[in-house]
């Protein structure tokens, strides 16, 4: 049986004290684990700002009334929900992600929120790297803080592309690589003083210490917009927002 | 709660809605996918693989699904051809 699991290889140094969080398997258990408190930890850690990152998102994919949607790496819904509204009762959204755990959250939120434009969402237990759809099929595409998470990115890429229809747009919204070593440093402060002290209360420490090795390894704007346009599509732009700490990759097929 | 657990089974009971089957393909080969009822799976025929419907979600990463053996892809053969010969 065809298997997607495969290690990255260790970086050589890194100045961080690592949780090894290397394949796709651990970081599907990772999820799973902080599926029950991650809506929760969101909005305290970004003092609900992540609403509006994800918003503007939303807005950048070109989502509108009537599209076939798909929200990458979906989580608990948060995007999903939005491109849902966007979409309206013509339009169709897929929810996918790969924690089951995560998915059992995001249905069961949609059906406590019980607003009647939330049926036009399915959600599905898939892989970014394969995902289950024929080409061409999806008018715009999200994914929030997870091509970061994804072994292998240039392949979420061309999916990405594959899936799309031409002239439509991919909206990949993440924590910012910066350049800036202001910002670099503030936000390693923010992560080793804000993020990982209060997911410890919640007793998640060593999953968000995953979150600095994450970033560590993570792609700037620049090499985002190269891998975009090296996956064939047309057009690629980063956009930094929430002061430089996050970052929003637009790009067109 | 009570509600919730109605409907997550009713949900369950369905499988998957048959939008939901258009719209989606096997993961791996990117062909077209059948409903089964029971068990509730999407099975791929082009690669011999079935994938699980739980909960109403159809769990489609490639590691979920299961090798089909011969007689499970004969016996869905066989009654491909039996709805056909009836109609």
């Amino acid at each position: 049986m065809h298997s997607l699991q495969f290690s990255v290889p260790l970086l050589p140094t890194s100045r961080f004290k690592r949780h090894s969080v290397r394949c796709a398997s651990d970081r599907q258990q990772l999820f799973n684990r902080i599926a029950p408190v991650y809506d929760n930890l969101n909005d305290l850690l970004s003092l609900g700002q992540h609403r509006i990152w994800k918003r503007m998102a939303v807005s950048w994919s070109g989502a509108k009334t009537g599209d076939s949607l798909l929200d990458l790496c979906c989580g608990s819904g948060d995007l999903t929900f939005l491109m849902s509204e966007k979409a309206g009762a013509d339009g169709k959204v897929i929810g996918l992600d790969f924690s089951k755990e995560q998915l059992s959250i995001a249905s069961s939120r949609q059906y406590l929120l019980s607003k009647a434009c939330y049926n036009n969402i399915e959600w599905v237990e898939g892989d970014a790297l394969d995902l289950p759809f024929s080409n061409g099929y999806f008018d715009a595409i999200t994914m929030g803080y997870g091509l970061r998470n994804v072994v292998d990115k240039r392949r979420a890429m061309q999916e990405m592309f594959r899936v799309l229809k031409p002239g439509s747009r991919v909206s990949i919204l993440d924590f910012n690589k910066s350049m800036q070593p202001f910002t670099a440093l503030f936000q390693e402060w923010m992560i080793d003083n804000v993020v990982v002290p209060t997911a410890t209360v919640y007793g998640l420490a060593k999953e968000y210490q995953y979150l600095k090795t994450s970033i560590d390894e993570f792609l700037t704007g620049k090499e985002l917009e190269k891998l975009a346009l090296d996956a064939g599509f047309s057009y690629a732009r980063h956009y930094e927002i929430g002061g430089g700490l996050m970052g929003n990759l637009v790009a067109t097929r | 709660m009570v509600r919730l657990s109605q409907w997550l089974l009713k949900e369950a009971g369905t499988g998957v809605n048959k939008t939901l089957s258009d719209i989606l393909v096997c993961p791996l080969s990117k062909q077209a996918l059948r409903v089964c009822e029971e068990p509730p799976s999407l099975i791929s025929d082009s690669i011999g693989v079935s994938f699980p419907i739980k909960d109403g979600i159809p769990c489609l990463v490639p590691t979920d699904g299961k090798i089909l053996d011969t007689d499970d892809t004969m016996k869905h053969d066989n009654a491909a051809d039996d709805s056909v010969n009836n109609k």
